[in-house]
């Protein structure tokens, strides 16, 4: 029962997510680099939205394979390993994606700038 | 879908085959019969058993649609056998293919081992189970209690849904549509006293959260059932177990109050 | 297996969701890439301006529109008694997915084919 929550949740929350990425991001044409990134990802709010859009996405897709994979009944038996390894791989990629989005700085030269 | 552009008089049955005892695998035999306007498929089945290929094995019993026996696969679809006109599925050739129900080991041509069937029947505990104060006289329900029971009691078990259901293919340990239905008929009656541990039970991993709502069961339902609506409200109130036990408790004591006991009672209440 | 409309839906979602998982790791190797520096940045993402991946991307697109619009669908059917329209429910969403992937697979058809900028 967890597992259909976390998922509808998740599911209702990354419509509204990728909506909104995929109009801020994706839509307006031309060329994508780390300077176009960099001029969104300096304000801290959409720091804290794409943090969260990561943990959303990691919820669903996760709880989505755990779904998809015991539903086989070959693999019912391991269903505690497969959601140990699961939740690991989340964490790590939390704690990745939360780095990663921090660490859209400005280069030194930049910082003189302002 | 009916096809009625056959014209011809006589049938092409094409059967699956299997004898355990001499065969490796499946295999299809052909069988031409004689097409009459009211000859249903099991018909068609009979006729060869009797004049053709005594050999040729499936279940059958009532001939009406009311015991269960005859489903089967008819051209990659789950029906009753005995209620379906043999004519609204040939194809233009004039050729019918007939399989057992998939997802189940086959014992003989068309005769499946329907044992996990049964036992997913048996796991939700298919009766009554009422309080401990049981009224001198009837339980009351009102109209709307009953008539949301009046689906589930028409399943005659003749298991075309669970044999139609991919989530079985891919794991036996799924209940099935058929038990949940049943499931969902004891839960929602106001005169069973164990909501919350059938609600546990269906709840669990190899319950109502295992359909994806793919609605093959409706399609198969001889009797236009609907499991698929009985699986969703029971996920939600599976959501809500407690708050559902205790209008259970709250509604049983209305049930119990509300008949007299007094014996000189005025007849057609 | 037990062909019908459902059978595809359910088929074509578990797919969808498996090649988006893919994905997710390849964009967050990707994106990943930015605690090396802008310019490990800028190099990464050019693998991908490549006119096939572009391509791949239009597919990518259908992926996740097909996924997003029969989730949306499974939403409905778990809050509304949908047997009635469940089939037209189906082709729906399949059809505004369709649609939704031309609409905006179209200028990344362009870019790859280097009309666009």
């Amino acid at each position: 029962m967890l597992i259909f929550i976390i998922q509808r949740l998740s599911a209702i929350a990354l419509v509204v997510f990728l909506s909104l990425h995929m109009i801020v991001v994706h839509y307006p044409p031309g060329h994508l680099d780390f300077s176009r990134v960099l001029e969104r990802l300096a304000d801290p709010l959409w720091k804290a939205i794409d943090i969260a859009f990561l943990f959303a996405v990691l919820c669903h897709a996760l709880a989505g394979t755990y779904a998809v994979l015991t539903d086989i009944e070959r693999v019912t038996p391991l269903k505690r390993i497969l959601a140990g390894v699961l939740i690991v791989l989340g964490i790590i990629g939390v704690a990745y994606g939360t780095y990663t989005v921090l660490s859209f700085q400005p280069p030194a030269s930049m910082l003189a700038v302002h | 879908m009916a096809n009625r552009s056959f014209q011809g008089n006589s049938a092409t049955i094409r059967v699956q085959r299997f004898n355990p005892d001499v065969d490796e695998k499946a295999y299809f035999d052909e069988f031409s019969i004689h097409l009459e306007p009211g000859t249903t498929i099991l018909d068609a089945l009979r006729e060869i058993k009797s004049e053709q290929d005594g050999s040729l094995t499936y279940r059958r019993s009532c001939r009406h649609a009311i015991c269960g026996s005859c489903a089967m696969n008819i051209n990659g679809k789950n029906m009753l056998a005995c209620n379906q006109p043999l004519k609204d599925h040939l194809d233009r050739r004039g050729r019918i293919t007939i399989r057992p129900l998939p997802y189940q080991p086959i014992i003989k041509d068309l005769v499946v081992d329907r044992s996990v069937f049964w036992e997913q029947y048996q796991r939700v505990k298919p009766w009554l189970i009422p309080p401990q104060d049981v009224p001198e006289k009837e339980f009351r329900m009102s109209p709307e209690e009953v008539e949301a029971l009046k689906d589930a009691e028409k399943c005659i078990m003749c298991g075309a849904c669970y044999a139609s259901c991919q989530v079985i293919g891919l794991n036996r340990r799924y209940i099935g549509p058929h038990a949940l239905l049943k499931a969902f008929q004891k839960i929602l009656d106001p005169r069973d006293s164990v909501p919350g541990e059938r609600l546990a039970e269906v709840a669990g991993d190899d319950g109502v959260f295992r359909c994806h709502t793919i609605f093959n069961c409706i399609d198969a339902c001889p009797k236009e059932l609907n499991p698929t609506q009985a699986i969703e409200t029971l996920r939600k109130l599976a959501q809500k177990r407690q708050a559902f036990e205790a209008m259970r408790r709250e509604r049983q004591k209305s049930l119990i109050v509300s008949t007299p006991t007094r014996t000189a009672e005025p007849s057609g209440d | 297996m037990y062909k019908s409309t459902g059978f595809v839906s359910f088929f074509l979602r578990r797919f969808t969701g498996l090649v988006l998982v893919l994905y997710l790791g390849v964009h967050m190797w990707v994106i990943g890439a930015a605690t090396k520096g802008a310019e490990t940045f800028n190099t990464r993402l050019e693998l991908f301006e490549s006119p096939v991946l572009k391509i791949l991307e239009i597919l990518l697109l259908a992926a996740v529109l097909y996924h997003g619009f029969d989730g949306i669908r499974l939403i409905i059917v778990h809050y509304f008694d949908v047997t009635d329209y469940r089939k037209s429910l189906f082709y729906a969403a399949f059809a505004t997915s369709a649609l939704l992937t031309i609409v905006g697979g179209i200028p990344l058809l362009l870019y790859a084919l280097g009309m666009w900028s």
